[in-house]
């Protein structure tokens, strides 16, 4: 065994290994020091920017972009046997990544459940949530995530199979109704429900893959998410001959569905807004991806969205031409709903088309 | 004779004793200064992004239901937490017991002469033994629950057919079972039940002392049983303190009754027979432990099966068995948290909720962790109080 004066040795060594590691020159332990006189957020971002630790300058040293996804929603992200992702939100990502890089491929998907997803966020595990996430203030201050440009406007509704016999809202007294944890369908039922005087029993899932057969084998009368997850979910089990499901009436609560960074990534955030407008400006103009290749107009609007107008720079730190190279990867925002939205059933766009039509999408002017 | 002069101190830097000392003040401040690093790590982090450090969460609302219960969402976080407390406590109680007479009965069977009975036991023991726990709950809950019964609306129905009455009802969402509901003459049967205790009590204490004093069997258990449940069973014929309340279906419903939830079931199930297959292989193996030689004075003495077991061996196999057995209970408590899986609402499932929803992430886990180690804290203290009786003394 050691003698007295190796032991002696041995601990002054680890003591001062220790303390080199203790105060060392790890950012974050750095900061906390730092952080013992300074309170502001603003102080501790402009010191991480200027060393360029920020999430942008994080994502282009890695090279790829890393998005939170769901993987087992159909229409919005869903991934099928060859580990292909594909969905609404998947392609808004791939968009966020060529506005980044120029490449589609440069994007990394990590599947989260509803719970995971902010923790995911706030610890860094991702760099940006397009998980069909609902807008919400609770969202916006306390959990510390910036949202961007909502890219489906949607609303919470109830599916019930048509034996159950439950026609309108009223039926569902006493019922068992499916639910998802850690979303705001789950404190919508309660707050709807109770204003209404309705009795009822939450059955609480953590993700889709255990609440449907749950749903299916008769263990909870209703189903309840928003609407498109409903929409998306009766098309299957009615493919699957689980028998006919009807979607009551009453939508029961506003979910503007969108993108979200972590509080504080101002640049990373200007880029998502401005790679989901690019989509939308797009259908506005009729630029596709069949004709963006040789799209010629006279209109100055068009030219400058395309990149094609000499020495204009807005200063959000992409190329000119990244609109264009968006639609050329995933189309137009029609496009976009048209290959992921369409297939579950929601053919009439309401809410989501140009504001041209009727809608609520609206890009700010590219100038 | 002289005495030997006195060997001179080694110098401060090579006195062993100094240098202990010396030691251990070394690691305990390394030791608090690598924790005080990470915290101050994990709070620069959180405050640069702006979630909360305190615990003034803890007074906000839940904002959601919890099934099965009565927790209004509108209370605080700290009710939901109490909530949970409540749902886990109701799963490992049920549980402990089931799984420890169960277990017993399984490890006594297992050295049974009988061989049947003794390799059903290896059979029960084996199989649930090996299997992670998680995989038996889903399969009591998926397997056995949901896809073998029928939903509510068709509810199986076993008992008195008489209209939509029934006795008792399986589906594949809950159980409903005949309950009591009581009547005005309860209290007073309650009164009559407690001064019946009261009274059986000095009854025992009666029956020992001459038992002791005569050596003749005095039947301590018999009479007090008699006169306890005797006097009970009396009273409810008499008073009527309580009548029956039966489950009724009500379309999509059953009302009345005493419903509980295949997920409850299915956990507590899961879990008791699971932990029963531990304990049975720490009883058997306690009792083997137990000398041959007591055996056999045992039958020597002309003592039954029953009395055998009860009077010679056990006592000194439960001595043994006692601490591995703690081990079982402690496991089978933090096993609850794998209700996650099944959607029963206990104390993990709702804390990850109330995180999903917007509460702070490490407050949280920390409260839980808290109250995992209180759990287990409790139950090492309780079963340690029985141990001490077992204890040989002198040791």
């Amino acid at each position: 065994m050691l003698t007295t004066r190796w032991r002696l040795l041995a601990a002054i060594l680890a003591l001062t290994l220790f303390g080199a590691a203790a105060c060392g020159d790890d950012d974050d332990g750095g900061d906390a020091a730092d952080d013992e006189e300074t309170e502001e957020t603003d102080d501790t971002v402009e010191f991480e920017a200027a060393q360029d630790s920020s999430a942008l300058g994080t994502i282009r040293d890695r090279g790829n972009l890393v998005c939170g996804v769901n993987n087992v929603l159909p229409g919005f992200g869903i991934v099928d046997e060859n580990g292909e992702y594909s969905g609404f939100d998947i392609d808004f990502c791939k968009a966020v990544a060529v506005a980044i890089f120029g490449d589609v491929e440069a994007v990394e998907f990590v599947d989260l459940t509803a719970e995971q997803r902010f923790t995911a966020l706030q610890s860094g595990e991702i760099d940006i949530l397009v998980r069909n996430t609902t807008w919400t203030a609770t969202r916006d201050g306390a959990e510390s995530v910036l949202f961007g440009p909502t890219t489906f406007y949607d609303g919470q509704g109830f599916m019930v199979s048509e034996e159950s016999g439950i026609s309108d809202v009223s039926g569902l007294e006493g019922a068992r109704i499916c639910v998802l944890s850690g979303t705001t369908t789950e404190l919508n039922l309660t707050s709807y429900l109770d204003s209404e005087g309705i009795g009822f029993e939450p059955v609480v899932f953590e993700d889709n893959t255990e609440l449907q057969p749950a749903y299916e084998s008769g263990q909870c009368e209703a189903w309840t998410s928003d609407k498109s997850q409903l929409a998306a979910f009766k098309t299957s089990i009615e493919e699957a001959d689980g028998g006919t499901q009807v979607i009551l009436e009453p939508t029961i609560s506003k979910e503007p569905l969108g993108p979200g960074v972590l509080d504080g990534e101002g640049d990373l955030a200007q880029i998502m807004d401005w790679a989901v407008f690019a989509t939308i400006q797009a259908e506005e103009f009729g630029i596709s991806s069949d004709n963006v290749e040789g799209f010629s107009s006279e209109d100055p609007e068009v030219l400058r969205f395309l990149g094609q107008e000499e020495g204009f720079d807005a200063g959000l730190d992409l190329e000119p031409d990244f609109a264009a190279q968006i639609v050329a990867a995933v189309g137009n925002y029609g496009e976009i709903y048209a290959r992921n939205i369409e297939p579950i059933g929601l053919t009439d766009r309401g809410l989501n088309a140009l504001w041209t039509e009727g809608g609520l999408l609206y890009a700010p002017p590219y100038r | 004779m002289a005495i030997p002069a006195v060997a001179s101190r080694p110098p401060l830097w090579r006195n062993i004793r100094v240098l202990r000392v010396v030691a251990q003040v070394v690691v305990v401040a390394l030791v608090v200064l690598g924790l005080r690093q990470l915290f101050q790590n994990l709070v620069s982090g959180l405050e640069a992004t702006g979630i909360s450090t305190t615990f003034d969460f803890l007074d906000s609302p839940a904002g959601f239901r919890v099934a099965d219960s009565d927790f209004n969402p509108r209370s605080s976080s700290t009710a939901l937490f109490a909530q949970g407390v409540k749902n886990t406590l109701l799963v490992a109680i049920v549980g402990i017991l089931l799984a420890s007479v169960i277990g017993l009965l399984v490890g006594i069977a297992r050295l049974s002469s009988n061989w049947l009975l003794a390799k059903l036991a290896t059979a029960f023991v084996e199989t649930l033994r090996n299997i992670p726990p998680l995989v038996v709950i889903i399969f009591f809950f998926a397997a056995m629950f949901r896809d073998a019964l029928p939903a509510v609306r068709e509810a199986r129905r076993v008992g008195a057919p008489a209209g939509d009455e029934t006795a008792f009802y399986f589906s594949n969402s809950s159980f409903a079972i005949p309950s009591f509901v009581r009547e005005d003459a309860f209290s007073t049967w309650l009164l009559l039940v407690g001064i019946l205790f009261v009274c059986s009590i000095a009854l025992w204490i009666w029956r020992s002392r001459v038992e002791v004093a005569t050596g003749k069997p005095a039947r301590r258990v018999a009479v007090t049983t008699a006169v306890l449940g005797g006097g009970s069973l009396l009273g409810l014929l008499v008073l009527d303190p309580l009548s029956w309340s039966w489950p009724r279906l009500e379309g999509n419903t059953i009302g009345g009754g005493f419903r509980f939830t295949t997920a409850y079931a299915a956990l507590t199930l899961a879990l008791a027979l699971y932990t029963a297959s531990h304990i049975a292989e720490i009883i058997r193996g306690s009792i083997q432990a137990v000398h041959k030689g007591q055996f056999e004075a045992a039958e020597a003495l002309a003592l039954s099966g029953f009395q055998r077991y009860r009077f010679v061996i056990l006592p000194q196999a439960l001595r043994i068995a006692v601490p591995p057995t703690i081990n079982q209970y402690l496991n089978l408590t933090k096993n609850t948290s794998l209700a996650v899986a099944i959607g029963y609402p206990d104390l993990t499932n709702l804390t990850k909720s109330l995180i999903g929803n917007g509460k702070p992430a490490p407050q949280s886990i920390l409260i839980l962790m808290a109250i995992y180690l209180s759990f287990s804290l409790v139950i090492s203290l309780l079963v340690n109080l029985f141990n001490r009786r077992l204890r040989l003394v002198g040791r």
